[in-house]
This record gives structure tokens, C-alpha cells and sequence, in this order.
């Protein structure tokens, strides 16, 4: 497995993958960071301010990560098609083995662009003053919450990418799956639909809710709120990886090239 | 000549699977925003308004940009794939033409899903129960704007495929196109950005109002830019080596 990752490394060497990576991760967290933290609600902002990216950041991951993963499967799984090279890898080493292989650097980059997003969040937060400590509890189900369905939506884009020839196929379901993602967001009452849809993860998984705001009053009675975890949505969602995971191993393994 | 080029594209696109993308597109925020407008009707009061931003809000800031980043990438890489850039550009047509033609099926793909746009908005709003008529003036001029504003950012997208020679890139860029255009309309910069038109054409934000800037501005922003795009798109193409 290591020379096939390494294999990995070389084929995807000058091609700007992880670069590309990166300036998607930099777009997703200049997009969520940026906003006005001063003016009258400058010391509420302060006071729940790890709270209120708890609250927020799901939503922009939605938008990012789904595409993220698109990005990198597609151009990770295409270098392969452009010089019909499955035909000769899949000669010297197992097919299953390459299908591994491709996830796993791809997966990789993936989530440590995740990983690096959520660092970065975290020290925008202390650099801007939020008061009070890091919840590193809530921190560290939040970085669960957003690695869990970034990567499964990664398996499923890696299985696509790499079954159908045509990228375009791949990166339209990808883009159609993220916008139900993203709507589901704003839709709490279709709970059943968001841990069904693995687009709709990070919604079903988001934790704190924001009460009390409205158009009139803004702000003013606006508070912050846990809601619990959704272990059936997080289970639901683990399960769909490993179905999706076996169902694209197996039909690349059986897939004539 | 152009016909005869556009007519090849669409024959290049035929059995092609990429416009179906196009068609279920809409049919999710017709349906999640339907279903969101009917949630929130105590706080959306302004009718077929309020539903208008419900299905045409995200549409335009995100999703028709992929949408397009991928179409464009689309036609571009039907030449990039078994060296047809040299066949195309050995055929007896001027080759600026070649980019117009591309540049027409992307536009004729817009237009198509905008009108598939309003004819779900229509429908939706039927069945919602809306008991004010339709605002189809209205909704002629956020279609046709929305198109002249896709028209401009397909110009692009072609420009950038044309140049990157990846699939997947061009749509990242397409992305970050769309989310520039968010930043720029939320600094009153809409009208001038190329990827805000979109969204500005379509009035998404604040349908009840016309374009701050009026028609006939927005129209020539979007002739002036398409002028430039096509100029550059026909100079790129003819200095392209084989």
C-alpha cells in the first residue's frame, strides 16, 4: 500500500492538486470568517463567539467541503483516464488495492484541508478576543461532525469519479447533491431527509441553535443553544460510507476497462 | 458558417448527459424552497416575491455558476480529449467562430434552464395556494437578465477552460466566481462584476424593486463585457498552437 501511495504522490505531482486544495480551504474560510464583529453587538459577539461559529460554520461547510471533495476526486481519478492508465496499473497491481490506494491520498488531502479549516477558525476566534476558553468538547464534536460527512462524500465522489469516464457526470451529481445539502440546512423540520441525504449530514449534525433572533429586535434577545448530538444521523451516515465504500470497490473491481 | 458550427456542437452534444443536470437543478429549490416559503409563511409576506428569492436565491449565487463552470468545461474538453483541438483548428472555418459557437450552446443552455426556472416558479406558486396573480412581466425580465448575466459569466468560464485544460478546476473557479459575485453585490458592486450579473439580473435579493441601476445600464454592462469576452476568447483561439 505505501508504494501504491507513493505511486500516488508522483502521478499527482505538478498538477496542483493539493494546491488547489488549499485555495478552496483559504475561499471556504475567508467566506466564513469575514464579517463585522464591532458596533452595539460587539460584546455579545465576544462573549458566544465560539458558540456562534458552531452555529454558523455548518453552513459554509456545506457549501465547501461537498465541492472540495468533488475537486479533488475528480482531478485525482481523471489523470487516470486521460492516458488510459487503468488499463496498465490495474495489470500490476489489484484492482481493489488501486481503488484503496486513490481514496485514501485523496481522502487525505481532503481532511486535512478540513482539519487545517477548523485550526485556522479556531485561532481567527482568540485572535479577535472571543472571551472565555476554547470548548474543546464541542471543538473536537464539531471536527468529528464535519471529517464524518466530508468523507463520505468524498467515497462517494472517488466511486463515481472513477467508474465514469465522463467527469462531468461525477461533478453535476456532486453539485446536485450539495445544493439539496444545502437547502435541507435551512429545512430543521425534514430531519429525517438530512440523515437520509449524506449531503444533509451536516445539517442533521449541527449541534447548537440559535434562538431568540428576529428581524425587528436583531440581536438583542438572540442567545445560543446546545441541542444534543444526533448519534442516529452520525450511525446512519457511518453506515452509508461503508455501503457506498464496498458498493464502488466492488463494481470497479467487476468494471471491464 | 456560425450555424453550421453551432449545429456541429449540438451534434458533439448529443446523447451527451450534461444538460439533464440542468433540468433536475431547479427542481430542488422548487421544491426545498417551496417547502421553505410554506414553513416560514408568517415571516415571508410578500407572495410570489418572497417565493421568488426562496427558489432563485442560492440558484444564482452558487449553483448556476457550477452548473455553468461545468457545461463550459464540458465543451472545451470534448477537444481536449483525443487531440480533436487539432481537426477543429484545421477546419476550413474562421476560428474565432468555433468559440462563438461554444459560447452559444452555453447560452442557449441558460436560457433554457431559466425558463425551466420560471415555469417551476409558476407551478410552485400555483400550488402553494398564491392568491395574487403572477408577476409575469416580472418574470420575464428576471429570466431573460438572469440569461444576459449567465451569458457574460459562460464567456468566462469558456475562457478559463480554454486555458486550463483540467475538468475540475474550472468549476472550483466557477465557485469562487459565484461567492466573489455574492461579496460584490453585497458591497453594491453587482452591477459591474461579471459574476454578480447573474444574480443581479435574476434580482434574487430584493425582487420587489427594479435593478438600482436601471435596465438599459445593466443590458449595455452585459453587451460591453460580452463584446470583450468574445474578442479575447477569438484572439486566445486563434494564437492557440496545434
Amino acid at each position: 500500500m505505501r508504494r501504491l501511495l507513493r505511486c500516488e504522490y508522483q502521478k499527482s505531482r505538478g498538477r496542483w492538486i493539493f494546491l488547489t486544495a488549499l485555495a478552496l480551504t483559504v475561499m471556504a474560510a475567508v467566506f466564513a470568517l469575514r464579517g463585522d464583529y464591532e458596533g452595539e453587538n460587539h460584546l455579545f459577539f465576544m462573549e458566544n463567539g465560539y458558540l456562534m461559529y458552531l452555529y454558523q460554520l455548518p453552513m459554509v461547510n456545506a457549501i465547501f467541503f461537498p465541492l472540495l471533495g468533488m475537486v479533488v476526486a475528480s482531478r485525482l481519478c481523471d489523470l487516470e483516464h486521460k492516458g488510459d492508465n487503468l488499463k496498465l496499473l490495474c495489470t500490476l497491481a489489484e484492482k481493489g488495492r488501486i481503488f484503496d490506494a486513490k481514496l485514501l491520498y485523496g481522502l487525505s488531502i481532503t481532511l486535512f484541508c478540513v482539519c487545517l479549516y477548523w485550526a485556522v477558525c479556531l485561532i481567527t476566534g482568540a485572535l479577535l478576543g472571543f472571551i472565555g476558553p476554547v470548548p474543546w468538547k464541542l471543538e473536537l464534536m464539531y471536527l468529528l461532525f464535519t471529517l464524518t460527512p466530508t468523507a463520505v462524500i468524498y467515497v462517494f465522489q472517488h466511486s463515481l469519479s472513477l467508474l465514469v469516464k465522463n467527469q462531468a457526470v461525477a461533478l453535476c451529481a456532486g453539485a446536485l447533491g450539495e445544493f439539496a445539502g444545502l437547502f435541507l440546512m435551512f429545512l430543521p423540520q425534514l430531519q429525517w431527509l438530512r440523515r437520509c441525504l449524506i449531503w444533509g449530514a451536516y445539517g442533521a449534525l449541527q449541534f447548537v441553535g440559535l434562538f431568540g433572533w428576529d428581524k425587528d429586535t436583531r440581536w438583542a434577545n438572540a442567545g445560543f443553544e446546545l441541542l444534543g448530538y444526533d448519534w442516529l444521523a452520525f450511525a446512519l451516515l457511518c453506515l452509508m460510507g461503508l455501503g457506498l465504500y464496498l458498493l464502488g470497490r466492488n463494481l470497479f473491481i467487476r468494471k471491464e476497462l | 458558417m456560425l450555424c453550421k458550427l453551432i449545429r456541429a456542437e449540438q451534434m458533439k452534444l448529443k446523447r451527451s448527459p450534461v444538460w439533464l443536470a440542468f433540468v433536475i437543478l431547479p427542481i430542488i429549490p422548487a421544491v426545498m424552497g417551496t417547502l421553505n416559503y410554506r414553513f416560514n409563511i408568517e415571516i415571508l409576506q410578500s407572495e410570489w416575491y418572497s417565493l421568488w428569492t426562496q427558489h432563485s436565491l442560492f440558484t444564482a449565487y452558487f449553483f448556476l455558476p457550477v452548473m455553468i463552470g461545468i457545461y463550459c468545461s464540458y465543451l472545451m474538453r470534448m477537444e481536449s480529449n483525443h487531440h480533436n483541438w487539432n481537426r477543429v483548428l484545421t477546419a476550413p472555418v474562421p476560428r474565432a467562430m468555433v468559440y462563438v459557437a461554444k459560447l452559444f450552446c452555453a447560452v442557449m443552455m441558460i436560457l433554457l434552464s431559466e425558463i425551466w426556472i420560471g415555469l417551476l416558479f409558476l407551478l410552485s406558486g400555483k400550488l402553494v395556494g398564491m392568491t395574487a396573480a403572477p408577476p409575469l412581466r416580472e418574470l420575464v425580465i428576471w429570466c431573460a437578465f438572469g440569461t444576459l448575466g449567465g451569458a457574460v459569466m459562460a464567456g468566462i468560464q469558456l475562457l478559463i477552460s480554454l486555458y486550463i485544460r483540467s475538468f475540475a478546476l474550472p468549476v472550483g473557479l466557477a465557485l469562487a466566481g459565484g461567492i466573489s459575485g455574492l461579496l460584490f453585490l453585497a458591497k453594491d458592486l453587482g452591477h459591474i462584476w461579471p459574476y454578480s450579473l447573474m444574480a443581479y439580473g435574476m434580482n434574487s435579493n430584493s425582487p420587489q424593486e427594479l435593478l438600482a441601476t436601471g435596465y438599459a445600464q445593466f443590458v449595455i454592462t452585459c453587451l460591453v463585457y460580452l463584446a470583450l469576452i468574445v474578442l479575447a476568447g477569438s484572439l486566445v483561439i486563434q494564437r492557440r498552437e496545434l
